[in-house]
C-alpha cells in the first residue's frame, strides 16, 4: 500500500510527534492527538490474539483521555522516572482511511535503578484528517510484554 | 545483609520484617503453605472450555497444567515428563488431545496417565523397558482438584479439609455471591511482576484503611473509603477476610476532612467510567475477598476479577488478573465492566499506586530483618469489625500465618 510521500511525512510527524510529547512528559496534549471521535486502547498481544476484549488502559472518549491525563499527573502515586519511545518504520496497509502498523519498544529508567524495557510491541493506527490536522481515530497498543515489571504510569 | 533473628514479637501487634525477606522462611511457606494443607487458586472454568483446552499457571515455585478431559473433568497436573523431568507444556493456554514430552515423546492422556513410550517393546529385539516397567506409576503427577461455581481450586496435600469447610460458611457465602452459578464469561488476563513479598499483596487488601490515604480515586468518589458503612469479617483462622462497603458521596464530612487526598473539586470529564449498576443482593457495593493463601476475589463496583498471586521468591511475586463478567451479561453490560476495568490492573487509576508502594515497602524493609511493623489501629484484638479504621484483619492474618508456620 503506498500513500504520496507528503502525506507519509505528515503521518511520521504525527506517531513521532505522540511519542515525543508522551518522552518529554506533556501529558497535557496527549489527548489532542486523538480525533473528537476516538478509541485509545493499550492491549496484551494474548488478549489482542485470543480476541478477548480486556484493555489495559481503554479511553473511548475525549474526556476519559483527559481524566486519564489528570490521574497520571495528579492523583496516582509512583516514583519519579523517565522514558524513551524507540519507534519502527511506519507500515502503511491502507490509505482510506489511513491505516498504520509500527512497532516500538519504551526504555523506562526509575531514579537510582537500571534501564529496564517497559514494554514492547507495536500500534495499530486508524489516522483521519479532522480540521486540517491528521489525528488518531483508532490508536490500539498491542505489546509482547507477558509481565508488566510493576506498572504502566503514563499512555504508551 | 543482616542476619534475621526468626523471632516473633510479643502479641499480634507487631510483624517482624525478616518474614518478608528471609530465604529460609520463604521456602518453609513453600512446603508448608501453597504445598501444605490449602486450597491453591488456580483458574476459571471459563478459561479452559472446551474438552482439551489447557492453560498454565502455578503452585509455589511449581509449574502446573490446568487442562479439561474428554469428560468434561478439570484436572491439575504438575508440568514435569516423569521420565527425565522436562517442562512438557510451555504454552501459557491453548488446546490439545494428549500431553506429550518433546524430548522423548513419552505421551500422557489428559488426566496424566502414561499412554506411551516410544521403543518400549525395544527394536529388533535389543532394549525398549524392563517387563516390570510400570505405566501406571510412571504418569505425570496429579493435583487433587475442586471446582465451585466456575472456580477452580488446587491442593497438593491429603490432609487439607473440603473446600467448604476449609472456607468456613461465611467467607463462602461471599464467594457464591461472586462466583453464584451463571456460566462466567472471560473478558481477558492482565499480568505483572512486582518487586515486593507476596504477603504484602494480601496485606494491601485486608488494610482496609490505606485506600483512604493512598488511593485519591477511591477516596474522592466515595468508591472505598473509611467513612462508609463498612465491615471487616475472617474466618476461623484470621486467614481468609472479606471486606464489604457501601459506596459513599463526594462531600467533605469527619471522615474525608481528615485525609489530605480528598479533592472536593474533582470531576470526571466522562462518567460514564463510574456509571455502575447495582447487580448483587444486599447493600454492598464492593466486596473484597483474601482468600489464603494466593488469590484475591475482587467485585468492585461491576468490575469483577480474580488476582492470583504467583510468589516468586521472597522478594517477589507476580499478579496474574483475570477479569470475567457472566454469560447472560448484555452488550452494555460487558462494555460497563470493560470501562470500569480502567480502575484495577497494571495500569489501573487505582492499582498503580498499590503496585508502587509495596515496591517500596520492601526496598524499606530489605536492610532491616530484625526490626517490626507497628499494627495497632483499631486496638490490639483479632475480631470482626463493624468499621475500616482498623488493622484488624492483618492482625488476625499474622495469628494465622504463625499458627501456620509454627513460629
Amino acid at each position: 500500500m503506498t500513500i504520496s510521500p507528503e502525506l507519509r511525512g505528515e503521518v511520521e510527524g504525527l506517531i513521532q510527534d505522540y511519542a515525543l510529547a508522551i518522552d518529554d512528559g506533556e501529558l497535557e496534549r496527549w489527548p489532542s492527538f486523538f480525533a473528537s471521535d476516538c478509541l485509545y486502547k493499550i492491549v496484551s498481544k494474548e488478549n489482542f490474539e485470543s480476541d478477548l476484549p480486556l484493555a489495559l488502559l481503554l479511553c473511548d472518549s475525549q474526556g476519559m483521555l483527559a481524566d486519564r491525563v489528570q490521574a497520571f499527573s495528579e492523583l496516582n502515586v509512583f516514583g519519579p522516572r523517565s522514558w524513551r519511545h524507540m519507534l519502527g518504520p511506519v507500515h502503511v496497509t491502507d490509505d482510506d482511511p489511513v491505516t498504520t502498523r509500527t512497532n516500538f519498544v519504551i526504555f523506562e529508567t526509575l531514579a537510582g535503578k537500571d534501564t529496564h524495557i517497559l514494554c514492547a510491541g507495536e500500534y495499530r493506527d486508524v489516522i483521519v484528517r479532522e480540521d486540517g490536522t491528521l489525528k488518531f481515530r483508532e490508536r490500539l497498543c498491542v505489546y509482547d510484554t507477558t509481565m508488566i515489571p510493576n506498572s504502566i504510569v503514563r499512555p504508551v | 545483609m543482616a542476619e534475621a533473628s526468626l523471632t516473633w514479637p510479643a502479641g499480634n501487634d507487631r510483624v517482624p520484617y525478616w518474614i518478608y525477606t528471609d530465604q529460609g522462611n520463604y521456602e518453609r511457606e513453600l512446603e508448608k503453605i501453597f504445598y501444605g494443607p490449602v486450597w491453591n487458586y488456580v483458574g476459571l472454568e471459563c478459561e479452559i472450555p472446551n474438552p482439551g483446552d489447557f492453560k498454565r499457571t502455578q503452585i509455589g515455585d511449581q509449574s502446573i497444567i490446568v487442562v479439561r478431559d474428554q469428560e468434561d473433568g478439570v484436572n491439575v497436573l504438575v508440568n514435569r515428563c516423569a521420565h527425565r523431568g522436562v517442562k512438557i507444556c510451555e504454552q501459557d493456554k491453548g488446546s490439545f488431545n494428549e500431553i506429550m514430552c518433546p524430548y522423548h515423546q513419552w505421551t500422557y492422556d489428559l488426566k496424566g496417565n502414561l499412554l506411551g513410550v516410544p521403543f518400549y517393546r525395544g527394536v529388533k529385539g535389543k532394549g525398549g523397558m524392563p517387563k516390570d516397567f510400570s505405566m501406571g506409576e510412571n504418569g505425570l503427577d496429579k493435583v487433587k482438584v475442586h471446582v465451585r461455581n466456575g472456580g477452580i481450586w488446587a491442593t497438593m496435600s491429603d490432609e487439607t479439609p473440603s473446600f467448604e469447610d476449609y472456607m468456613g460458611e461465611r467467607i463462602l457465602g461471599y464467594y457464591d455471591r461472586e462466583f453464584d452459578g451463571r456460566t462466567l464469561k472471560l473478558l481477558g488476563h492482565s499480568r505483572q511482576r512486582i518487586g515486593a513479598n507476596w504477603k504484602l499483596m494480601l496485606e494491601n487488601i485486608k488494610d482496609t484503611h490505606h485506600a483512604s490515604l493512598l488511593h485519591v480515586f477511591f477516596v474522592t468518589f466515595g468508591l472505598f473509603r473509611v467513612d462508609n458503612d463498612s465491615k471487616v469479617e475472617m474466618d476461623g483462622t484470621g486467614l481468609h477476610t472479606a471486606l464489604s462497603s457501601i459506596r459513599g458521596k463526594q462531600e467533605l464530612n469527619d471522615g474525608t476532612k481528615q485525609m489530605r487526598s480528598f479533592h472536593s473539586g474533582l470531576e470526571l470529564k466522562d462518567p460514564n467510567l463510574l456509571d455502575v449498576v447495582r447487580e448483587f443482593p444486599g447493600d454492598r457495593t464492593v466486596v473484597m475477598q483474601t482468600i489464603w493463601p494466593n488469590v484475591i476475589l475482587q467485585q468492585q463496583s461491576n468490575t469483577l476479577a480474580t488476582r492470583q498471586i504467583v510468589p516468586m521468591g521472597p522478594n517477589a511475586f507476580e499478579l496474574h488478573w483475570t477479569f470475567f463478567g457472566y454469560e447472560d451479561d448484555d452488550e452494555e453490560m460487558t462494555a460497563r465492566r470493560l470501562r470500569q476495568a480502567n480502575l484495577m490492573g497494571p495500569s489501573g487509576l487505582v492499582s498503580i499506586d498499590d503496585g508502587q508502594i509495596l515496591e517500596r515497602t520492601q526496598e524499606g524493609i530489605l536492610a532491616h530483618p530484625n526490626a517490626e511493623g507497628v499494627v495497632e489501629l483499631g486496638g490490639r484484638d483479632t475480631e470482626d469489625s463493624d468499621h475500616m479504621v482498623t488493622e484488624v484483619a492483618l492482625r488476625a492474618f499474622y495469628k494465622g500465618y504463625r499458627n501456620v508456620m509454627g513460629i
